[in-house]
């Protein structure tokens, strides 16, 4: 499988490079320390497979997505190009950031009664030799191997790098549940490429699947909430036709991703020009409630959602009311871990703010 | 019948008055122009809303929920239904296919979305989506085939792309109405706006619905409907008052502005003045959005009132002063959209005073078409001797003025008055005949005077007094009985152009002093027999006669050239009929009947006897070629008509042929003018007021 040109996403190309460009101008020298150490790790509370448990993750520094650094730009909203170092570094330090993570949380995940579900994150995709080596990637298993806590996997990888070989390889090197995420973004073809930028196709998607199923390894698709140029009702409209062909298809999890607007990217310029408004909460709850209810669908797939700048301007939120959108976020994490539609149905019960009037006067022109 | 949109009456400009038929059977209409209120659960559970709303005539639905038969039918009984849908084209697909049963009923319309992409980042990228749109649009047209849809337009500001839509649009009958989405986002881009609308008039069925919806604030209303926008979306009123804007009409402000309520509207005056102080609220949200409504509402009924009592020309200009691209578009319209717009705009109206609010006035089509026909097609009369200009007079026709009749008890006292040409300075129409004084608009305008003149004033009168005058001997002697600069200005002008000697009178005080009066009477004994006649004189003395002399050039004015002579060969005897407050007139010696004066509309009606002198027909003349022998009932539809005159305009009076164009077969009164002929397939034309 290869990334093939989109026929016309070439009207999007050139002003995604433009902001590429302007981000690549941005870069910063890392020192070999700060190599050593990966961008981010946590420890939270997520949903496993089947019950609720903890989630560790990994944001390793990597040269950096490969299609976001190529000649076709990226995708439109995506600037997590921005914390890698675009150049190819030495697979040491990759190796480095995993032994750094590990050392500094190895104890509590050993401590902890419950079940563990291990992020590794390159803002890329972790089956790119350019990014993570297949000797890093070995490392990686052995070193996952050792934990027993750790009963899921989940690595992130464009379908370009997905391959039998690669799949063989990491299912024979763990014994738990794997997980491979696939920003999919919408089942759409025309949105994904010609409005995201994508460069996927649908059959392209539906060929890896295949591949992960084979290999008993699960599929994780990534499903963009309000990409660009939607308005917030055609979201809801396309993001729940996705969330039903993916259940279809029985993909293993479905994780919801509102747009937040990053840094040097073509969503923040029309963000800043007042084209483009990050998705409200009711949208997302309208659209999960739609898709969910009166249907079987979270008895086969398992929706997750955990928004990056969740309640501010350039994330997912309402009005700018703190307690409004510390409501969303917690009933969003309810629904989340206990898989229970109901927390996001709202009552008369529940907190109400005067912003749902204005979301429905408005909601046809954002 | 078996069309969608009627045209009921045309106004000025591409403004009209029609209807959309949502039943034949129930005899259900929606009349337009109309706002267009959309159906959202946060209107509907106000009580208030409902109430008001109950017997509104068209609404937006936006939520499959409401397509609900039982509901549209209990609750909203004379009530047409325009469904969209906010989302995906997907998304509309299915909702149509499910309720295919509702939208066959005959009272709501599904109206194609076009929601993506909500903005784009450069023409190429615009083109491609709406070639997308086209196809998928075009996919849905022809797979229900019987229903009629509303097709969205969106140009994203590239007003070329506009023609990416017309193929679509001809190719599939069921397109009725067009919602302009986007069009009119930004009235800065005023040029382009005019540019589409022209198009879709020139080269689209006329019959199709115009429809907008976007940014639209009801201050726009008038120019939208002069532009001939029937059906207007008023849902950015939502928007709007989800912002806490405040709609005044003339201006949006922010609630927070409001001190006093200039809206007596019961939420206005009662809800929304003790809800002020909320800072937050969905209640004062909710309370801001009804009164934007109603107030909206109100706006519409208010400019569907004067379209039918008023001069709705004159009402788009007092409007055109709260936004200067209102003004722009006006002027932009009336200058360079002249020679299209002429076949748009009635050149009568009837018991309205067209009041001229200025410089905006000065061309507006129905002057300009005034000042063209009469240049085009008054002739001096051939035993004119000498021309007296005068001054205008606030009171019309200006010989009832108190000024004219003094004027009139010099002149009139010469027994050759006749043979004087009087002309009448006026701003803004021009030169006036005398004869013409009661034709419109010089019947009915009315404009503020205090002697000073502008240059635009001045440059149109000096024009049409020059080319009036051109048409006369240069040998005749022209009498100046005038006062104010501007007057003198512009007959300075004219002695730059033409070779008569001009004269003036010596004027005391004012115009109407008996020193005035005396030497107006000295100079007309010294010039009128300055310029000899020769035998000119006409045999018949009835045409020296004051009405044969109107009804000649109003009879010319109205069908060309040389058609008074025709007509009313033999002279004229005129009777005024005092039921009808019109005046009769017969042949002077056949005593026929050969039509009437309306002085209200200040045109002659011509009967079939009257008609028929005009053959042999010169082509320049208003006529339609029938396609029969004989005219049944009192209207004529566009199917039956063969050929027609290239230049008529709405309410004219037209002369209706056989198919042969041999024999005249009917008169009647045009509902439309040729643009409209030309560019439709369906229709009312013309109301037949007399056949054979």
């Amino acid at each position: 499988m290869s990334t093939k040109k989109y026929s016309d996403n070439n009207l999007i190309v050139e002003k995604i490079k433009k902001f590429r460009s302007k981000a690549i101008k941005q870069k910063h020298n890392y020192e070999e320390k700060q190599l050593d150490k990966p961008i981010s790790f946590w420890i939270k509370e997520d949903r496993l497979l089947k019950k609720k448990g903890k989630e560790f993750t990994i944001i390793l520094r990597t040269k950096g997505c490969s299609w976001a650094l190529g000649p076709d730009g990226g995708c439109s909203m995506c600037g997590y190009v921005q914390d890698s170092t675009f150049e190819k570094i030495d697979q040491a330090h990759i190796k480095n950031q995993i032994n750094y993570a590990f050392q500094q949380k190895l104890t509590e995940i050993e401590e902890d009664k419950e079940d563990y579900v291990l992020k590794i994150y390159n803002s890329g995709s972790f089956f790119d030799d350019d990014e993570i080596s297949e000797s890093t990637r070995d490392f990686i298993y052995k070193k996952i191997a050792k934990i027993p806590k750790i009963k899921e996997l989940v690595i992130e990888s464009r379908v370009d790098y997905i391959t039998q070989e690669k799949l063989i390889k990491m299912r024979s090197s763990l014994d738990i549940y794997i997980e491979v995420a696939i920003g999919l973004e919408t089942v759409n073809d025309h949105i994904r490429n010609a409005y995201i930028n994508k460069g996927l196709f649908f059959k392209d998607f539906l060929e890896a699947i295949h591949l992960c199923k084979i290999n008993d390894i699960g599929v994780r698709a990534y499903l963009l909430f309000k990409p660009p140029f939607l308005n917030e009702q055609t979201a809801i409209d396309d993001c729940v036709s996705s969330i039903l062909k993916l259940a279809e298809l029985k993909v293993n999890t479905i994780s919801i991703n509102p747009l937040n607007i990053q840094k040097n990217t073509l969503i923040e310029y029309l963000f800043y020009q007042k084209r483009y408004r990050p998705p409200w909460f009711y949208s997302l709850f309208k659209c999960i409630v739609k898709a969910c209810h009166e249907r079987d669908i979270l008895k086969e797939v398992r929706i997750i959602s955990s928004p990056s700048g969740a309640g501010s301007k350039r994330g997912i939120h309402n009005c700018l009311k703190r307690e409004c959108n510390e409501v969303m976020i917690k009933s969003l994490r309810n629904f989340v871990l206990t898989q229970d539609i109901n927390h996001l149905i709202r009552s008369d019960k529940d907190y109400s703010c005067d912003c749902l009037v204005k979301y429905h006067l408005q909601k046809r022109y954002i | 019948m078996n069309y969608f949109f009627e045209l009921i009456t045309k106004g000025v400009g591409f403004s009209r008055i029609g209807r959309i038929i949502c039943s034949k059977e129930s005899k259900r209409f929606i009349s337009t122009p109309n706002i267009i209120i959309p159906m959202k659960k946060s209107l509907m559970n106000n009580l208030k809303f409902l109430e008001e709303f109950e017997d509104h005539e068209i609404f937006l639905i936006l939520k499959d929920f409401y397509l609900q038969i039982g509901f549209l039918r209990d609750k909203f009984k004379k009530t047409g239904f325009i469904y969209t849908h906010n989302g995906s084209m997907e998304s509309f697909k299915g909702i149509l296919a499910s309720n295919i049963d509702i939208f066959t009923e005959d009272n709501i319309i599904p109206s194609i979305p076009f929601n993506t992409p909500t903005t784009v980042i450069n023409k190429e990228f615009a083109e491609e989506e709406i070639k997308i749109f086209i196809e998928e649009s075009n996919h849905i047209l022809q797979q229900h085939n019987n229903l009629d849809f509303g097709l969205s337009i969106k140009i994203y500001d590239y007003s070329e792309l506009f023609d990416l839509y017309i193929p679509i649009i001809k190719n599939n009958k069921n397109v009725r109405i067009l919602n302009l989405v986007d069009l009119f986002d930004n009235f800065n881009n005023f040029r382009n706006i005019i540019k589409i609308i022209f198009k879709i008039k020139q080269e689209l069925d006329n019959n199709l619905v115009l429809m907008v919806s976007g940014r639209i604030i009801p201050k726009f209303y008038p120019i939208l409907i002069y532009l001939g926008v029937d059906l207007i979306d008023s849902s950015y009123l939502l928007y709007l008052s989800a912002e806490n804007f405040y709609d005044t009409i003339e201006y949006l402000l922010p609630i927070y502005k409001i001190k006093y309520f200039p809206c007596p509207c019961t939420i206005c005056q009662r809800d929304l003045k003790h809800s002020l102080t909320d800072k937050y609220s969905s209640e004062k949200t909710a309370q801001l959005t009804l009164h934007n409504i109603i107030s909206a509402y109100t706006y519409m009924n208010k400019i569907k009132l004067y379209m039918r009592m008023e001069d709705f020309r004159g009402f788009i200009e007092k409007s055109s002063f709260d936004d200067m691209n209102i003004i722009s578009t006006l002027r932009v319209l009336d200058n360079q959209y002249f020679n299209i717009l002429k076949y748009e705009t009635p050149l009568t109206q009837i018991n309205k005073v067209i009041n001229c609010h200025g410089a905006l006035s000065y061309n507006r089509q129905d002057f300009q078409g005034f000042r063209e026909r009469l240049i085009n097609r008054f002739t001096p009369e051939s035993w004119t001797k000498l021309i007296i200009i005068l001054p205008c007079s606030a009171k019309k026709p200006y010989s009832e003025s108190r000024s004219h009749k003094k004027f009139h008890s010099v002149i009139r006292n010469y027994h050759d008055f006749p043979d004087f040409q009087e002309i009448i300075l006026t701003s803004p129409l021009g030169a006036i005949p005398r004869q013409l004084e009661d034709i419109y608009p010089v019947n009915s305008y009315d404009i503020s005077v205090t002697g000073e003149w502008d240059n635009e004033e001045i440059t149109i009168a000096s024009n049409m007094l020059i080319s009036l005058l051109e048409k006369f001997d240069e040998r005749i002697p022209i009498l100046c009985h005038v006062k104010d600069l501007g007057y003198f200005k512009i007959i300075e002008n004219a002695r730059s152009k033409i070779k008569n000697k001009i004269y003036f009178t010596e004027v005391k005080n004012n115009l109407t002093s008996n020193e005035s009066l005396l030497s107006l009477e000295e100079k007309i004994s010294e010039l009128k027999d300055s310029y000899n006649l020769g035998d000119v004189i006409p045999e018949n003395k009835n045409f020296l006669k004051t009405l044969t002399r109107k009804f000649f050039k109003i009879i010319d004015y109205q069908f060309g050239l040389n058609t008074g002579n025709k007509i009313f060969c033999n002279g004229i005897k005129t009777w005024r009929n005092k039921r009808s407050h019109q005046i009769e007139i017969s042949d002077l010696l056949t005593r026929e009947k050969l039509g009437k004066f309306n002085a209200s509309s200040g045109q002659i009606e011509l009967n079939l006897k009257g008609a028929n002198r005009m053959l042999p027909f010169s082509e320049n003349s208003n006529y339609i070629v029938f396609d029969g022998q004989k005219i049944n009932g009192n209207t004529l539809f566009r199917p039956g008509i063969v050929s027609f005159s290239p230049s008529l305009v709405p309410k004219d009076i037209v002369v209706i042929f056989d198919k042969n164009k041999e024999k005249i077969i009917g008169l009647g009164s045009l509902i439309v003018g040729s643009n409209y002929i030309k560019n439709s397939i369906t229709g009312k034309i013309v109301n037949v007021y007399e056949k054979i």
